[in-house]
């Protein structure tokens, strides 16, 4: 199962509510990762572009799709790992095309839902193209649009055992105050 | 590219993916009207095929072409004549000498080999992010949220890209608002849990082949019925 696939399931059996005044009003587009549509489609015969589509609409009320779409999507210029390589100027310069795709749109919102293209969107594409945009990943659209109930008084209890039995197994003590600090 | 003549030997090459390949292409120029990188360093796919063709594997694999290629596929979708252009990008980029390949996808690749994961973050740093975060997440309004580690009969165990916790860990908590709304029985590994392949991206299959396994030792360890790659 992938993140989809798992998002859909959660929706259509009214596991996760969303509320759908969230994004009201606001236009949205999608982007189609070319390792779930393109290559997907090749290696597995079948790429997705309904689902991200789907998941979506379930959330937005408006979106509509770039030009060309689907299958002939433009890539948006980070794929490769070109993150990891010092080819800055190549990787913004075949973002040109997603660029202008996504502002010919006129949207507000950008669903992207790989990490590389909302990377390469928010943090490459937006500034070098000035797009008046807000990029999310998908499962950030739908986390940021669901009502959350809080647990019942014997659900926290139960976890709340099991977390620190968990926590005292792995021999992590939490102190106060205590922030964590990236690796060199 | 060099002005001497060039001399074509017999016509078999380490690129080709197919021997056929120099025959199947129309040299119609499909793919390369697609591309968006069409032009950088003179290059376009389909150059690349035919120098895969005539045998100029070597200046091809050392050519900045295959890496500047996002390999997005949209060539390989056009192409008429079904000419597999990203298998052909891949081996070039495969057969790259290692300390050759650019930026740090191979460190990343033989640190993930070494350490579980890109970025080296180390077990116990994994770990007490997680426990800190599980307790910032109860005050933010999910009571009871932690996220459980290794844990045996999870429904769902997922992989994490190493840029969250290495970066932007809070972004990690738009999954786990959703599994918490969900109710979701779900976990993820104290070791081993990168889910970004590096290996995939510098061509070297052997370390994908690895990671791979790992990553389904992992689930099967841990008995889930459903893999999670949020990638
Ligand atoms: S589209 Fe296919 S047939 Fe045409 S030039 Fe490219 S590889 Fe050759
Ligand atoms: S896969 Fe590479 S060569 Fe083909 S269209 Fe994309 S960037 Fe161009």
């Amino acid at each position: 199962m992938n993140v989809f696939e798992l998002m859909m399931e959660y929706i259509k059996e009214g596991r996760v509510k969303i509320d759908r005044e969230k994004f009201a009003g606001k236009l949205a587009t999608v982007h189609d990762p070319c390792n779930y549509g393109r290559k997907s489609e090749k290696t597995f015969g079948h790429g997705y572009y309904d689902e991200i589509r789907w998941i979506t609409d379930q959330i937005c009320d408006t979106w509509v799709d770039t030009y060309p779409t689907r299958e002939n999507n433009f890539c948006c210029g980070a794929g490769g790992g070109a993150w990891a390589m010092p080819y800055t100027n190549e990787r913004l310069y075949y973002g040109r095309k997603k660029a202008e795709q996504i502002a010919d749109t006129g949207a507000e919102i950008v669903v992207a839902p790989c990490h590389n293209c909302r990377d390469q969107i928010m943090k490459g594409l937006t500034k070098d193209f000035d797009l008046d945009i807000e990029t999310f990943y998908l499962w950030e659209l739908l986390a940021e649009s669901i009502i959350v109930e809080p647990w019942n008084e014997e659900e926290v209890e139960k976890a709340h055992k099991e977390s620190e039995e968990q926590w005292e197994r792995f021999g992590v003590e939490l102190e106060d105050e205590d922030e964590w600090t990236p690796p060199e | 590219m060099s002005q001497e003549p060039i001399k074509l030997g017999k016509r078999e090459s380490k690129l080709r993916v197919d021997p056929k390949w120099a025959d199947v292409c129309l040299t119609c120029g499909t793919c390369a009207g697609g591309c968006p990188v069409t032009g950088v360093d003179g290059m376009d796919p389909r150059k690349a095929v035919r120098m895969a063709a005539l045998g100029l594997d070597d200046e091809l694999i050392n050519s900045r072409f295959p890496w500047v290629c996002t390999l997005c596929g949209r060539c390989e979708r056009a192409c008429p004549m079904g000419v597999e252009i990203l298998a052909m990008m891949r081996k070039a980029r495969g057969l790259r000498e290692r300390d050759k390949v650019p930026g740090p996808i191979h460190k990343g690749t033989m640190m993930s080999m070494e350490r579980g994961n890109n970025l080296g973050i180390p077990y116990d740093d994994w770990l007490f992010l997680l426990a800190d975060m599980s307790k910032e997440m109860e005050d933010e309004g999910f009571p009871g949220f932690y996220v459980p580690v290794d844990k045996v009969g999870a429904r769902v165990i997922s992989t994490v890209n190493s840029k969250e916790p290495f970066g932007e860990p809070d972004d990690m908590k738009f999954w786990w608002k959703i599994y918490y709304a969900a109710h979701e029985s779900w976990t993820v590994s104290s070791e081993n849990w990168e889910g970004v392949t590096w290996g995939l991206f510098g061509g070297d299959d052997e370390s994908m082949k690895e990671q791979a396994r790992r990553v389904l030792e992992n689930g099967r360890k841990v008995k889930a019925e459903v893999l999670l790659l949020p990638e």
